[in-house]
């Protein structure tokens, strides 16, 4: 489960934890994907098909991206 | 009620007697117990009265002489100890004060303190199943020095820490002997070695009546000082915190207020220290709603309280200086006659 809640200014923060993040746009897509309860492989796909990228290059920037995720415990 | 109310200093290390008392002083009538006439809580208008008392190494005998006096002063019905190193004479003491001097205290046993102490917190971390970082006893350089440089248990950084007051973190073996000397020199031993748990900080300040937790709030600091004084703080909603804080109440069967130190990274909770007593951010409970000091007059009383475990969440803390000037003779009075 994603914990964390965006306001209106992109400011991700987390309840339990009183951490707050900046977040660009995509962050914040893939954010509320995760929170849609999305896997990571649907999250590349509809990102490569959104913004026209190859798939790979995706995979490697979600991958990147979910790790930090981790790191500052946003997810499990 | 008649309360005495220690841990005046309000200083960049602030003790918590301030704000325990701006939780109090709109019903009661506040003494100052004051270990130097330094403390700037004594000068800020809060008390109606100041003494100043023995240090707790002085002895028991004329602690209980210097209280006796000022119950015959003041009249005074209860008190509320906010400093490590004095807790140990009133919770020893506490039935006696009761009973000898109709001075009422709600404080954990001596059992349930010392449960908690820094060097035993493995153990109720443990019967808590929760984890807690690495900690050892020190009482020499050499133990230290053999622990960090010839043993494999412990990597740096390292928390250097006293067994009431201060911690660092040490980077190397020469910081930590540094560290080692610093703290033993102003507090004593047993020294305590640490591991470092990576994560964020949260605290769940408590109010514990008899093995039941009966009010409280976690916050998380989002600034401190250098020796990590809360600057900035935010109310955060933890359920894991929250369940942690109770089941040590009903495990210890805590009677009194309580801060719990911890460190979660999202996945789970470690546990750091337990301090037996308010914290120097008390006000923030009081100011969100949850007013711990006034409920430990209550239960002092006899009173039934509603337990007050809600409040909201992202309310911030924003601690800052201010000055007073007052007349210097205040401060000649409090140190040569040990009363204001």
């Amino acid at each position: 489960m994603v914990e964390m809640v965006i306001d209106e200014n992109n400011i991700g923060y987390i309840p339990s934890l009183g951490t707050s993040f900046q977040l660009n746009e995509t962050a914040k897509e893939i954010i509320l994907m995760l929170k849609q309860g999305k896997s990571k492989d649907e999250i590349v796909e509809e990102l490569a098909k959104k913004y026209n990228k190859d798939w790979r290059e995706v995979f490697i920037d979600v991958t990147d991206f979910m790790e930090k995720l981790k790191i500052y415990g946003v997810i499990q | 009620m008649i309360i005495g109310i220690s841990g005046l200093n309000n200083t960049d290390n602030p003790a918590p007697g301030v704000g325990v008392a701006k939780g109090l002083l709109e019903k009661h009538t506040l003494i100052g117990l004051s270990y130097d006439p330094n403390e700037p809580g004594i000068y800020q208008g809060l008390f109606s009265k100041v003494y100043l008392m023995p240090y707790p190494s002085v002895g028991a005998e004329e602690f209980k002489q210097r209280l006796r006096y000022i119950k015959e002063q003041t009249g005074l019905e209860a008190v509320i100890p906010t400093l490590d190193a004095e807790l140990y004479l009133y919770i020893k003491y506490q039935k006696e004060l009761e009973k000898d001097l109709g001075i009422k205290t709600f404080l954990p046993s001596l059992s349930q303190f010392e449960r908690r102490e820094k060097a035993k917190l493995a153990q109720l971390a443990e019967e808590l199943g929760i984890k807690s970082p690495k900690t050892y006893q020190l009482f020499s350089v050499e133990e230290l020095i053999k622990l960090l440089r010839d043993g494999d248990e412990l990597k740096f950084p390292v928390m250097v820490k006293g067994n009431y007051y201060r911690a660092y973190k040490a980077s190397n073996l020469e910081e930590a002997i540094e560290y080692f000397y610093k703290i033993s020199n102003e507090w004593g031993f047993p020294i305590l070695l640490q591991e470092v748990v990576s994560g964020e900080e949260i605290n769940y300040l408590g109010l514990g009546n008899r093995g039941k937790l009966v009010g409280g709030i976690g916050i998380k600091k989002l600034t401190t000082t250098d020796i990590g004084k809360i600057w900035n703080g935010i109310t955060i909603e933890n359920p894991t915190l929250l369940k942690l804080a109770r089941e040590f109440v009903e495990k210890t069967q805590w009677n009194g207020a309580f801060e719990l130190e911890c460190i979660s990274n999202g996945r789970e909770i470690y546990l750091i220290e337990i301090n037996p007593r308010f914290p120097a951010w008390v006000h923030f409970a009081t100011a969100v709603g949850v007013n711990l000091p006034q409920m430990v007059v209550d239960l002092m009383e006899g009173k039934e309280v509603e337990p007050q475990l809600d409040y909201p969440s992202q309310k911030m803390y924003v601690r800052y200086v201010d000055e007073v000037v007052t007349d210097f003779k205040l401060f000649r009075q409090i140190l040569t006659k040990k009363e204001l």
